[in-house]
């Protein structure tokens, strides 16, 4: 049985590009007909025009340049640098992880800064590339966006409650301040830890946390945003 | 072959094949610049990691397309981003286009950002990536015939705002 024109306007106009024999026997079984079809080519022409947006100059070889990344399963990434880095860091982390237990994420915090914090923020001075920082985030799952990567100056592995997370320095318009990511640590959002003259605002993530950590006259709250929305985390699952 | 220059020749292929159409996917879902570069780069980082369980190239697109949705609804959960001047970031040829046809095309991008998502999503999927009412339905997990009638109303609606919006020619408040 022949469609009717509803029913004809109805299929035009959900698949404009409908190019089967039926529909097309119905196209051009009357004027009214090929007018719908005609005017409805008319405004997919439109749409089409509306939707063309030219992507960033730069996408295609940032995307491209995600192949340099190391892939998770492999075991020999040739990174000697990191390797190294890895090997001293966790080393010296591995020392002081065993000379302490932390009963809370409130004392693993303050313990933690009281043992490099203020050190490793004065010898941060130089900003670092993207691939430095990925190095690292990478092997946590986690990647930092332009917003919070243009600021960071340094970056390590650090011991955190739950396993390996990232120490890192970034740059403020009020100072260095000091993020410790703790990929497996929960934590009450929100709350502020007080120790000697620092203050540290705990952060939930989408996987995991953050402390930002600054001096008292520093307003740690200002980095919470670009931490949240910059650090991405948990890039294992699909 | 070397396994890992395959890999990333394979991983290329896919980014030269579909990184423009993501991109403007991404764009007109989320309506902000920074925000669909950096949901198709965090398409392609998930897709570079889990590149080996891709075993079928044809399924590529629709793979991608998945990826990025859900990294979108991930997103979209913490915040709702601010909708971005759509003029800083399209590069017009107006010399192409009449005054009218600016002005429609103008009207009809300002309809699609405010198009329900039921409706803005199989269009989108529909025009920006070609495909079919079945792949659409497959993709959204709806029937074929929800999708046949989201298109159609989708249309509809762009239409009669067209019409709307022609009439009183208020463009200059679109922006």
């Amino acid at each position: 049985m022949s469609m009717n024109f509803s029913e004809f306007k109805k299929l035009i106009g959900a698949d404009p590009g409908n190019k089967d024999p039926e529909t097309l026997r119905a196209r051009h079984s009357s004027p009214e007909f090929e007018a719908a079809a005609d005017e409805a080519e008319v405004f997919e022409a439109k749409l089409q025009t509306a939707l063309h947006i030219q992507p960033p100059v730069d996408l295609l070889d940032q995307i491209k340049g995600i192949s340099q990344q190391p892939v998770r399963q492999r075991n020999w990434v040739p990174l000697a640098m990191a390797a190294s880095l890895l090997i001293v860091v966790g080393a010296a982390g591995l020392v002081w992880k065993q000379s302490h237990t932390w009963d809370s994420v409130e004392s693993y915090v303050a313990d933690h800064y009281s043992y490099d914090g203020s050190d490793t923020a004065a010898k941060a001075t130089d900003f670092l590339s993207d691939q430095d920082i990925s190095k690292i985030l990478a092997k946590l799952d986690a990647r930092a966006d332009q917003q919070l990567a243009n600021r960071i100056k340094f970056i390590k592995f650090c011991p955190t409650p739950d396993g390996r997370g990232a120490h890192m320095v970034v740059s403020t318009d009020q100072g260095p301040m000091t993020i410790f990511y703790m990929p497996k640590t929960q934590v009450t959002d929100g709350e502020m830890v007080k120790f000697d003259q620092m203050h540290a605002l705990l952060v939930t993530l989408d996987h995991g946390s953050a402390a930002i950590i600054g001096d008292q006259s520093q307003n740690v709250e200002s980095l919470v945003a670009i931490v949240r929305n910059s650090l991405k985390t948990g890039l294992v699952d699909v | 072959m070397n396994t890992d220059t395959e890999r990333t020749r394979r991983f290329s292929e896919l980014a030269e094949a579909y990184s423009t159409d993501l991109y403007r996917y991404a764009m007109w879902i989320c309506g902000n610049d920074a925000l669909a570069k950096d949901l198709v780069q965090e398409t392609f980082l998930r897709a570079w990691r889990a590149l080996d369980s891709l075993k079928d190239v044809a399924a590529a697109k629709s793979w991608l397309i998945t990826i990025l949705r859900r990294e979108f609804a991930r997103t979209f959960e913490r915040k709702v981003p601010p909708f971005t001047d759509l003029e800083k970031v399209v590069i017009v040829d107006d010399n192409e286009l009449k005054p009218d046809e600016s002005t429609e095309r103008d009207l009809l991008r300002q309809g699609i950002l405010k198009l329900d998502p039921k409706y803005r999503d199989p269009l989108l999927l529909q025009a920006v990536f070609g495909h079919s009412c079945a792949e659409i339905a497959e993709q959204l997990g709806i029937t074929k015939s929800a999708v046949m009638t989201q298109l159609f109303r989708a249309r509809e609606k762009l239409k009669v705002q067209l019409q709307k919006d022609g009439v009183t020619g208020n463009v200059h408040e679109l922006f």
